[in-house]
């Protein structure tokens, strides 16, 4: 069997006292595209910057297609692309310019790195704006060279840490559709996002990560089928204070996330202590929805929260 | 990778329009503004014209033959004392000596002058009338006193321009201001998250500092050779010492300067603190060490306080090169020994305080 392309053991981190991430294993297969989701401040960020070698762990080890980080990060990082949740650009410089810096880091040269370039900002299709600075670029433009810029060098993996955050939807899909031809070629992937729909269509697995461990693994029907199915949703009537003292008493029969007026539970049990808990604390029932089986509703039933009211 | 690096700071350097201004241009002006402030020295090389005025049948002849005979001065007969009294009060001449047919002779100078600018020619011109009025020939005397420059001192040069003053001063002032441009260099990278990028690259964490900090060495030397350059082409600017010492001084300046900006850069704060703290400390740093106003004319505590910043040093050492014939390697040793060992320490605290990881 050969190695897998990522291989956490016990990875944490640890900021003075506060923990971001806690001890995670998990293994990525080659060629597969694993998703990430959480909630903000769930600690993606810092699994993947100890994964990519940028912040060092407080425990646990990392290995990259089979070499440990930590022994030879020089072989590892060779092996890996990360494509960071900022622009990581000089937006003063060209696209050309960045992206020969950038390739020169991986020690690409001369004709390699001319190619290289030329075949990344294909990639990406910006071939014909490679000259301009990259401020004058679009927002989703920028996001693009953002992405060419961690695959210069043909990584075995490519991490990319939410690249499609705050971008219009044209760019958003093509970004989304290279990422896709990418795996299909053959590039082992991880996605990082707050769309669900994005790792619905695009993602073999799916690790959901919530304070700083990862809560749960499989495919998206796996998890479906195990945490979702029962969710239901129930539009409140009363006072806000009533409201509030119903969220907390269904709490006790079931995950709840709350939206407004709206309650959206995965009950523990049966249904009918969650609807005699939220009359009994004086709220209306004004409408009962039962929810499709989604992954939103597994991660809600595994997280409490639900990912897009994530500020 | 660090060829690579070079080529893209230089690019953004290229970009930065205030950057290049605080660099290269305003220095040009502060060496222009200050050159023209000073002008010390300037017109050595001419006597120093003195009004007088005498009263027929005094001694007014013997004092006027007395001051042309004496090196730095030349004496210019006026039809009044009125007259030279409104040419001294006009500052067309630095005094003036009104000479009675008997009696006390009169020194027109303005008092309130600071007495280091007074002091010499008030002295002078005392000496030339006791000289005039002694009842001997005190010229026959055998001289009483000699000057003679101590040993391990090399003779100065003629005509001392005080660009040779202020092109030192303003290129060692802004020549640290690189220290500025560094550390904004890492903050910005750290922001963009450029810096990430670099972590996450196949690179000993060591080359991402050297990548960072190479190329502005190298934009620091390029910019004092930019200014030593233009003082010595557009100002006329004379290197009196070798021209060694003058490059291994810079060199050691530059370092200096770039070793600074990274301990200003593992201090930390925003691009904003650094721009305004930063900046007024290097100001500082520049006027005690004398770049503005030379520490020769500054009184003894200033004088050694200025030694306290690699910027005294850098003077002292510049000074003597520029000045100074003869001037060798050796000769500013003890100011490139400061100025490494300032390097070494603002290096030590940065290593000791930088964080790769925020
Ligand atoms: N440099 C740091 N110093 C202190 N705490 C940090 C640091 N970086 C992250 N944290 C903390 O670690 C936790 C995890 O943060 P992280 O950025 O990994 O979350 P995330 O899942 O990527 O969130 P988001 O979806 O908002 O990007 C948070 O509580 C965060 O405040
Ligand atoms: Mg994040």
């Amino acid at each position: 069997m050969t190695a897998a392309a990522l291989s956490l053991r016990g990875l944490g981190k640890d900021y003075g006292a506060r923990t971001a991430v806690g001890a995670i294993d998990l293994d990525v297969v080659r060629g597969e595209c694993l998703g990430l989701l959480g909630p903000n401040g769930a600690g993606k960020t810092t699994t993947i910057s100890m994964a990519s070698g940028v912040v060092t762990p407080t425990r646990g080890t990392v290995a990259i297609g089979g070499v440990e980080l930590a022994r030879d990060p020089r072989g590892a990082k060779q092996k890996l692309g990360l494509v960071p949740q900022e622009l990581a650009i000089y937006e003063e410089l060209s696209a050309l310019q960045n992206l020969a810096y950038f390739g020169a880091l991986y020690g690409l040269a001369g004709k390699t790195l001319a190619d290289r370039i030329a075949w990344a900002l294909g990639v990406v299709g910006l071939r014909d704006r490679a000259g301009e600075q990259v401020k004058r670029y679009s927002g989703g433009m920028k996001r693009r060279i953002n992405l060419a810029a961690g695959l210069l060098h043909e990584p075995e993996l490519l991490i990319l840490d939410e690249p499609t955050v705050g971008v219009d939807p044209q760019s958003r899909n093509h970004i989304f559709e290279t990422v896709r031809d990418l795996n299909a070629r053959g590039m082992t992937v991880i996605y990082t996002t707050h769309y669900m729909e994005e790792v619905e269509a695009l993602c073999d697995r799916v690790a959901i990560v919530d304070a700083g461990a990862i809560v749960a693994t499989g495919t998206v029907a796996e998890l479906i089928a195990a945490h979702a199915g029962k969710g239901v949703e129930l539009e409140l009537a009363g006072e806000p204070a009533a409201i509030d003292r119903a969220a907390a008493a269904a709490a006790a029969h079931g995950t709840v996330a709350r939206d407004g007026g709206t309650l959206r539970v995965v009950p523990a049990g049966g249904l009918a202590p969650v609807i005699a808990a939220v009359e009994e604390a004086g709220a209306a029932i004004a409408r009962i929805q039962s929810r499709q089986a989604s992954l939103e509703s597994a991660f809600l039933a595994l997280t409490g929260k639900t990912l897009r009211d994530a500020p | 990778m660090i060829a690579a690096a070079v080529t893209k700071d230089v690019a953004l350097l290229l970009r930065d329009r205030g950057a290049l201004i605080s660099l290269f241009l305003l220095p040009i002006v502060f060496i222009v503004v200050f050159g023209s402030m000073f002008r010390f020295g300037g017109d050595s090389g001419k006597p120093r014209p003195i009004a007088v005025w005498y009263a027929a049948g005094g001694p007014g002849e013997k004092i006027v033959k007395t001051l042309d005979a004496t090196p730095g001065f030349r004496a210019e007969v006026l039809a009044s004392a009125d007259d030279v009294r409104a040419g001294v009060a006009k500052e067309t001449y630095p005094a003036g000596l009104i000479v009675p047919a008997r009696g006390l002779v009169e020194l027109s100078i303005d008092l309130g002058a600071p007495v280091q600018v007074r002091g010499p020619v008030e002295g002078a011109l005392t000496g030339v009338v006791m000289r005039a009025l002694a009842p001997v020939d005190l010229s026959a005397m055998p001289p009483l006193v000699e000057a003679v420059t101590p040993p391990g001192i090399a003779s100065p040069m003629k005509n001392i321009s005080s660009f040779q003053v202020t092109v030192p001063g303003n290129a060692v002032l802004f020549g640290f201001f690189i220290a500025l441009t560094v550390a904004m260099a890492f903050t910005g990278e750290r922001r963009t998250g450029t810096w990430r990028r670099l972590l996450a690259a196949p690179v000993p964490r060591s080359h991402a500092l050297l990548a960072t900090l190479i190329p502005y060495y190298l934009v620091g030397i390029t910019q004092l050779a930019f200014l030593f350059g233009i003082g010595a082409a557009a100002f006329g600017m004379q290197v009196a010492g070798s021209l060694a010492a003058l490059v291994v001084l810079s060199l050691a300046v530059s370092l200096c300067a770039v070793s600074l900006g990274f301990l200003m850069a593992a201090i930390g704060g925003s691009e904003k603190q650094l721009g305004g703290i930063g900046s007024v400390v290097l100001l500082v740093m520049g006027m005690l060490g004398g770049c503005m106003f030379p520490r020769a004319f500054m009184p003894q505590f200033m004088k050694s306080i200025g030694l306290g910043v690699p910027h005294g040093w850098a003077l002292d050492g510049y000074y003597a090169v520029l000045v100074r014939e003869g001037t060798t390697v050796a000769d500013v040793a003890p100011s490139i020994a400061a100025l490494l060992a300032f390097a070494a320490l603002f290096a030590g605290l940065g290593l000791a305080l930088f964080r790769f990881e925020r």
